[in-house]
């Protein structure tokens, strides 16, 4: 019999409504999922789904009207380093290099410098871009600054790892690239990961579970476990299947 | 090589003395038509020059001038940095405070500093002190504005970045909004600079009895427009290399924008 997994983070009836003048938009309806302890989970939506602003209340950036978020069993009241968060727009700070980037959360801590520099090149190193550790951001493409993005949320750390659609803003070819990428550090260095992306087959090759939400409020609409051996394959048939079957439950086309 | 080759590759020394010398072409032809009286030839201000420099003026050399001229501005100018940069950025940080002074601001920044004379002299004498406070004014309310609109108008995402990594306000405020307000600091910066010493010369019209200003008067009371058109010269030329030095510091200062412009 397998242990009874650790439940990581959780979220408990999260709902969340953004008032304008005119109306108001209800983004997140009643969200409840558990994640847990390792476990890569995949929230797969369209646009408008409101997966960002989930995203963004479990890290603690935005607080959700009604419900809690509980990391360990305890609510979180902020942002902290125990989730890092990857951001599609990168985020990165575009007057620091590559090193000061990826040791950034360190340096927040008060790790010397020494110590700092040698776990950030150690994560500059498995996301492969040693050789850069110098360069500033807006000389990297947008391929090898995501690849800064996941060294420095990885290298601070953190328990859990958020990621909003990191690979959005990317080309089709290097979006691939980034996927094997991402698992192959994952495989090294486990963690919790909630990733959000409206991207079909990036769930299924990702995902250890995939959640579905709907549209405009968001809810949890359907769940998938994915059972296929990584890495996958996408041309294996069990892929294909499950493409098809979560593609015929998705409103993605907007 | 063909012709477009040619002046792809010598450009840089090519068009900088081709405007030059079209400048010069219209300056005499303009000589021609308005008179040597009232516009003198680009040649009799290069004699008027090689004159001026040679001999003292109201008792100091040309060079004496220039020197009194750059310290006015150079003090204001610290002055005005050492008060404006952290006056600007703590309205662009802090909302209560950008509430509290901004409507005395908003009153106070359209007077043109040279509004301020009178005033000034009231205040400081004829000696060194308004001169130096009419470039203060100037260079205090360019370092306000643009270091305020830097610290306005940080990226929220970087922000919400460093909090995510646990950032405290203060963090977040040596960290990333002080840093990414930089690029709009320096514009104020290089600004400033020519505000400040722009204002000089409007002070040192006024009651100077040294300074580049006091030469353009000397000119005019001598009735030798030559003399007031090289005072001119010098402010220009003046003008221009503190611009080009400052952009020099700013590469040293803000690496990470190297390959911009």
């Amino acid at each position: 019999m397998a242990q009874r997994p650790n439940i990581k983070i959780e979220c408990r009836n999260v709902s969340k409504s953004f008032v304008t003048e005119q109306y108001t938009i209800n983004v997140l309806d009643d969200i409840s999922l558990q994640v847990e302890e390792n476990e890569f989970l995949v929230v797969l939506g369209p646009g408008q789904s409101g997966k960002t602003t989930l995203l963004n209340c479990m890290a603690g950036i935005i607080m959700p009207d009604a419900g809690q978020i509980l990391l360990d069993g305890k609510t979180i009241t902020g942002p902290g380093p125990d989730r890092g968060v990857v951001f599609q727009q990168y985020a990165l700070f575009p007057w620091k290099t590559v090193m000061d980037n990826v040791s950034f959360g360190l340096y927040i801590k008060g790790v010397e410098k020494s110590k700092r520099n040698e776990v950030a090149q150690k994560y500059i190193d498995l996301v492969g871009l040693q050789g850069f550790e110098r360069s500033f951001p807006h000389q990297l493409s947008g391929g090898m600054k995501q690849r800064v993005g996941l060294a420095r949320a990885w290298a601070n750390g953190p328990e859990v790892l958020l990621m909003d659609e990191p690979f959005g803003a990317l080309d089709a070819q290097t979006r691939y690239a980034m996927e094997k990428e991402t698992l192959s550090i994952w495989e090294k260095d486990k963690r919790t990961v909630v990733f959000v992306t409206n991207n079909v087959e990036e769930a299924i090759y990702l995902g250890d579970r995939v959640i579905v939400l709907s549209c405009m409020p968001g809810r949890i609409k359907s769940q998938y476990p994915i059972d296929i051996p990584k890495p996958r394959e996408y041309t294996d048939p069990r892929f294909l299947e499950m493409r098809r079957k979560i593609s015929d439950d998705t409103e993605l086309s907007l | 090589m063909s012709t477009a080759a040619i002046l792809k590759k010598n450009s840089k020394l090519f068009l900088p003395v081709l405007s030059m010398s079209i400048f010069l072409s219209i300056w005499q032809v303009l000589h021609w038509i308005i008179g040597g009286e009232f516009l003198p030839s680009p040649y009799q201000v290069y004699l008027e020059a090689m004159r001026m420099f040679s001999i003292k003026i109201g008792g100091n050399s040309v060079w004496m001038h220039i020197y009194y001229s750059l310290r006015r501005v150079i003090l204001a100018y610290l002055l005005g940095a050492a008060t404006g940069l952290p006056l600007g950025m703590y309205m662009g940080w802090n909302r209560t405070f950008d509430k509290v002074v901004k409507p005395v601001f908003e009153v106070l920044r359209p007077i043109p500093p040279i509004a301020w004379i009178p005033i000034a002299i009231l205040w400081f004498g004829i000696g060194e002190g308004p001169k130096i406070f009419i470039c203060y004014v100037g260079a205090f309310v360019i370092f306000v504005l643009n270091s305020y609109t830097g610290m306005r108008y940080t990226d929220p995402l970087l922000i919400a970045a460093a909090r995510t990594y646990g950032a405290t306000r203060r963090q977040q405020l040596f960290n990333v909004a002080i840093p990414a307000s930089m690029p709009s600091v320096f514009a104020g910066v290089q600004n400033a600079l020519s505000m400040s010493w722009m204002c000089v010369l409007a002070a040192e019209l006024v009651g100077a009895r040294e300074g580049v200003g006091y030469l353009i008067i000397q000119g005019m009371d001598m009735y030798k427009p030559p003399m007031i058109m090289v005072g001119m010269i010098i402010i220009g030329i003046i003008g221009a290399s503190l611009a080009v030095i400052l952009r020099r510091f700013e590469r040293v200062v803000c690496p990470w924008r190297r390959d911009l412009t």
